[in-house]
């Protein structure tokens, strides 16, 4: 019996377009989406060579060693500036265009041109001071002791790398990924629509299909337990056919745990599923207020878990971490992110145990409201 | 008028899923003006950029004070509590762009000569680190050079040396900008109409078409005694009134929001590009409500060709942090041209004719868009008519 219901359900299901669209066709869209639209973000904030450029003059050249420390920051492969030379009339030019950040007039007190305020310009005129000051204390020493001006001369050239990165272990900090781990999340709680038509149809009050299922010599719970198999098996092939678009077409990582990644998407999408059906069972309305309030809860949880703007997420486990925790969304995202940035596996254990919490919660009330129900009257 | 008015009971009925995307919209443009509190600063100033970072320190010498000291010039320090998992959030999430160590007993190390190294843990690749790192390294490479050459300086004096050099800046001259009008946040509230906007109007148009596509109620009304040209012009009253009233909601929640600029010619022009993307908008509902043919199926659609196109475009992350290949995508969508039109609008200050070119050539396009748009669902329905 069970094999009859289950093949016939699946066959049912998978002829529900709209169902179809909105858990994989939608958030494969979306993915899609994303990735043309947040690709090219992180390059925003990647050190590129500064553009600058040098007035040309006689006061240039004869400063031999400013001349020398400009060259040296304009060469090899990690300089700081791509430098021109140029008369102080290009140099406007260039700057005006948008050619340059800035242009450096060489003489007693170096001067910096720029057009605005900016992270750049503030790195030009760092270097800028770092040579004024070197200046400053090299006279302090020779005024204190003039003997030692060729001594002085040579310390100037060793100069010092004093900080060193410390290699972090699990993934590069990449705000990206995490919208896309938001929209696996939301992905997953999109498998409410499953549950919601699994309840309906079981519930004869709501649906003329229910009537006639709870007509059948088949126990109520069995039939329920076998369609809601279907519905699973369905949604976790679409999350998985999803997961694979991210992870192999968008080139998206999810660090080297993939047996971990996978475990969250089983346990996501069997909550999501028991969410649906949980609400369906609670709320004795229309199938549009259902299905409204399975989108709000979805989206809302989407929103705080950082799918639309990214600091949410971490202003929010900053400041309400109690949100964080009840919020599928994400504890999901969470689950993710942690698999993926976070070398050790207790905060992921946290997460998913709270999920499967929430998951195990949803299943037991929908079991509670659903069970010994008997229609007087249909 | 009866095709006016069940257009407009139909209208009716549909306001409330209408309603979420006039919320989405006049929540995103509270966020949008609540964030633009900080005005143009006069610019003639220079004011150096500064990077939020971590500062841990298991050292207090005076050695160390200074060099907080330093980079307290270029940097926020944001007070992180010091364990591993919050200081990764906080990297990751971008309240933190560096995050520099410093070990116990450093500044003795150091002051002793031998080889000691600050820790750093950072967004690679990011200018604010390098940034971070050439101040850091002019610090303790003055104090090495001072320590080489003063005979038995004491640490307190060491850093007085410090100072007093560190304070030597070199002139930065900022040039006079041009009167330039920047009105980029008032731009990205016109810039999400092309998705609350779009929403609303291809939703409801498609509402309407797909009632009067209805073959019962195209027969009632071909055997009524209203012409088919009244009952078209009906209909298109109609659906003037209904995109007029959602165009004109959101342009007043604009004006309210962002009070300070509503007289300025600049908003003129945003007015005048909305309308023309309002046409356009109303265009591609009719063209989607001649395609389709469930009901079920007109969120889905909508969703996607919306979405879809505001995100390509620039609507949700700016046009100038996508990629080249995405835009010339987008280019194909009329949401690319309304808000390269809105974008330039924002950056207007003259409004001689060369000038308004680029404004004027971006509305164009808009518009044939709109016109293809509804030549393509007038023959469409012809061809349907003929079947």
């Amino acid at each position: 019996m069970f094999a009859h219901i289950f093949m016939n359900r699946l066959r049912c299901l998978l002829r529900d377009k709209e169902t179809i669209f909105w858990t994989f066709a939608f958030p494969l869209a979306l993915s899609l989406f994303f990735y043309l639209a947040l690709s090219n973000i992180g390059k925003g904030e990647t050190f590129q060579e500064i553009d600058i450029a040098v007035v040309n003059d006689s006061r240039y050249q004869e400063d031999l060693y400013f001349k020398t420390a400009l060259e040296e920051a304009s060469k090899g492969e990690d300089r700081l500036f791509d430098l021109t030379l140029a008369t102080e009339e290009e140099a406007g030019k260039l700057l005006e265009n948008g050619s340059i950040k800035g242009y450096i007039k060489a003489g007693d007190q170096i001067e910096l041109v720029v057009k605005e305020s900016g992270m750049y310009q503030s790195i030009i005129k760092s270097f800028l001071d770092n040579y004024s000051q070197t200046f400053k204390a090299v006279e302090t020493v020779l005024r204190n002791d003039p003997k030692k001006y060729q001594e002085v001369m040579e310390s100037l050239k060793d100069r010092k790398n004093y900080v060193k990165e410390v290699p972090t272990a699990g993934g590069k900090p990449d705000i990206v990924v995490n919208y896309f781990y938001t929209l696996i999340a939301m992905a997953c709680m999109y498998g409410s629509f499953f549950g919601m038509r699994e309840t309906s149809d079981i519930q004869a009050d709501i649906s003329p299909l229910a009537a006639r299922i709870n007509i059948a010599p088949v126990h109520k719970l069995k039939a329920f337990l076998s369609s809601i198999c279907a519905s699973m098996l369905i949604h976790l092939v679409v999350m998985l056919a999803l997961l694979g678009f991210i992870r192999y077409v968008l080139n998206i990582d999810f660090g080297p745990r993939t047996g971990y990644v996978l475990l969250t998407m089983v346990i996501g999408s069997i909550t999501g599923v028991f969410f649906g059906a949980f609400v369906s069972a609670l709320v004795k309305k229309s199938e549009g207020i259902k299905v409204a309030v399975l989108i709000g809860v979805s989206m809302l949880g989407s929103f705080l878990a950082g799918m639309m703007y990214i600091d949410i997420k971490y202003l929010i486990s900053m400041n309400v971490p109690f949100l964080s925790w009840i919020n599928p969304v994400n504890l999901l995202t969470d689950a993710f992110y942690s698999l993926y940035y976070l070398d050790d596996l207790s905060r992921y254990a946290l997460n998913i145990g709270v999920l499967s919490g929430f998951a195990t919660l949803f299943c037991v009330l929908t079991y509670l409201i659903l069970r010994r129900r008997k229609y007087a009257g249909l | 008028m009866p095709v006016y008015n069940l257009c407009m009971r139909i209208i009716r009925k549909n306001i409330p899923s209408l309603l979420i995307y006039l919320f989405v919209f006049v929540g995103v443009s509270i966020i949008v003006s609540s964030s633009s509190a900080n005005p143009q600063k006069a610019v003639n100033e220079f004011t150096r950029k500064k990077a939020d970072i971590a500062f841990i320190s298991k050292d207090d010498s005076p050695l160390i004070e200074g060099l907080r000291n330093e980079i307290g010039k270029i940097a926020n320090f944001i007070d992180i509590p010091d364990n591993k998992g919050d200081l990764q959030d906080a990297l990751f999430f971008r309240r933190v762009v560096y995050i520099l160590r410093v070990p116990e007993g450093f500044a003795q190390k150091f002051i002793a000569g031998e080889e000691v190294f600050l820790e750093k843990t950072f967004v690679p690749g990011s200018a604010s680190s390098a940034y971070i790192d050439l101040s850091v390294d002019k610090y303790l490479n003055t104090a090495k050079f001072y320590l080489e050459h003063m005979d038995n300086i004491s640490q307190e004096g060491l850093v007085a040396y410090l100072n007093d050099t560190l304070s030597e800046e070199a002139t930065v001259t900022v040039l006079p900008a041009r009167t330039k009008t920047n009105l980029s946040n008032l731009a990205y509230t016109y810039n999400y109409m092309a998705y609350s906007l779009s929403s609303i109007l291809i939703l409801g148009m498609s509402a309407i078409m797909m009632a009067l596509n209805d073959k019962d109620l195209k027969n009632r009304m071909s055997c009524s005694p209203i012409s088919g040209t009244k009952s078209n012009l009906q209909f298109f009253l109609a659906c003037l009134t209904f995109s007029g009233a959602a165009w004109l909601v959101q342009i007043i929640a604009c004006f309210i929001l962002d009070l300070e600029n509503v007289m300025t010619l600049n908003t003129v022009f945003f007015i005048i590009s909305s309308l023309v993307f309002t046409f356009c908008g109303t265009a591609l509902g009719y063209l989607i409500g001649s395609i389709v043919k469930g009901t079920e199926a007109i969120p889905a659609i909508t969703n996607v060709v919306v979405l879809g196109s505001c995100f390509l475009s620039g609507v949700f992350v700016p046009a100038e942090l996508l990629g080249k290949s995405t835009l010339k995508i987008a280019s194909f969508t009329p949401a690319y041209w309304f808000v390269k039109a809105n974008n330039q609008i924002a950056q207007l200050s003259q409004f001689d004719l060369s000038s308004l070119k680029p404004v004027f050539s971006d509305i164009a396009v808009i518009f044939c868009f709109a016109s293809a748009f509804f030549a393509l669902s007038l023959l469409i329905r012809k061809t349907k008519r003929y079947n």
